[in-house]
């Protein structure tokens, strides 16, 4: 299949398709938020803001396994989206307090409302995931 | 006795309360679910912002905070604009973060009664304290801990707790939190003539006199908590069944 001319040039002409999005959201849903878990992590801290809880309590909410939970929540720290706090001895995940990124997880929240939009972020998700 | 007050700002309520709680105290509304605590205590805060100028912080152990925009919002309260403003602060966490939070030099808590003000608080609801130990010693210790450092932040705190009986009197020692706090109310559900009606009742008011009649409510969905007049010809309504006075009953027999 990698050989047909055809299906490379759909492939990219698919791609370009995809890529149809602001340059700073095309760059946050390749790099911040790049799997279905941290896309619903990142829902949840939006619409619960100032969520202060251990991994454990989080995957709760998000209805998923702490196993998977966690690795995720570290990338999101990587990525200046979260942040982690030692609290006694329990440790604590909450959303950055940096403004522009809160800014632009808004934009990006925002513009999920948007069906063509989530179809390209489930697109590149997806890519990132092959 | 101090007579400096933190007023709730619900008509009646305050009265009953000998003017509102007092300042830097834990108050416990203890309900069964559905009777309006946690509309009581968001009206709580809210007042305290919108008349009294005094920021607020709710933190939650289960509700979702987004549900109290909802909920607020169908109250024509604007809880995200006030957010916004500086003046709310809604955190979800819990018992185990929020009460090593309270043992921490510059924990969240602190720092909110730092930079905004705080001066009320929503703990919804104590009940969550209960997952941390089933040792009844250790929980009483733990919620102490926990209502002591509300305290020396200077919070006025409004505690909501859920009662596992619908009607009726709650299972004895099932409110032990009731010893530790320095007001104990009670919100109940009274069946009266094939009817629901709520019933509230405080209990417990260290350092001031307060209302002793159990007095009749509603949740308005336009208002909130709406406090009304107390049960008349009426006894044993924390029974959840009363029956009609003796007098009462005399006069329906040979008088009307």
């Amino acid at each position: 299949m990698k050989g047909d001319p055809n299906l490379a040039g759909q492939d990219d002409f698919t791609a370009k398709l995809m890529n149809d999005m602001p340059t700073e959201l095309l760059d946050f849903v390749k790099t911040k938020v790049n799997s279905f878990i941290k896309w619903d992590l990142v829902r949840f801290f939006y619409e619960n803001p100032n969520t202060v809880d251990t991994a454990e309590n989080i995957a709760k909410y998000a209805g998923r396994h702490l196993s998977a939970v966690t690795p995720e929540l570290e990338d999101l720290i990587a990525g200046n989206v979260m942040d982690k706090k030692i609290v006694g001895d329990q440790v604590t995940y909450s959303l950055t307090q940096d403004k522009a990124m809160r800014r632009l997880i808004e934009t990006f929240v925002l513009a999920c409302e948007d069906r063509h939009f989530r179809v390209k972020a489930v697109y590149h998700i997806i890519r990132n995931m092959q | 006795m101090t007579t400096n007050r933190v007023k709730t700002g619900i008509d009646g309520l305050d009265e009953m309360l000998g003017g509102g709680f007092l300042p830097q105290t834990a108050n416990l509304i203890e309900g069964a679910p559905g009777t309006g605590k946690t509309t009581l205590g968001m009206q709580f805060i809210y007042n305290g912002i919108v008349k009294y100028n005094e920021p607020g912080l709710i933190i939650t152990f289960e509700e979702f905070p987004r549900q109290y925009y909802y909920d607020a919002a169908g109250l024509g309260w604007d809880f995200a604009r006030l957010e916004k403003e500086g003046r709310l602060k809604i955190i979800m966490t819990s018992p185990e973060v929020s009460q090593k939070d309270l043992e921490d030099v510059g924990g969240i808590v602190e720092n909110l009664v730092t930079t905004m003000g705080i001066r009320r608080i929503l703990v919804d609801s104590m009940t969550h304290f209960e997952r941390i130990t089933q040792n009844q010693t250790e929980l009483r210790a733990i919620q102490y801990g926990f209502i002591n450092a509300l305290k020396r932040e200077g919070l006025t705190s409004l505690l909501t707790k859920e009662s596992p009986a619908l009607l009726g009197e709650a299972p004895e020692g099932d409110s032990d939190l009731a010893f530790v706090v320095d007001s104990y109310s009670i919100l109940r559900y009274v069946e009266i003539d094939s009817a629901i009606r709520k019933a509230m009742l405080v209990l417990k008011m260290r350092g001031s006199d307060h209302a002793k009649d159990i007095r009749q409510y509603d949740i308005d969905t336009q208002t909130g908590f709406q406090l009304k007049a107390k049960f008349e010809g009426q006894e044993g309504i924390l029974s959840g069944s009363p029956r009609r006075s003796m007098i009462d009953a005399f006069d329906e027999a040979f008088i009307k």
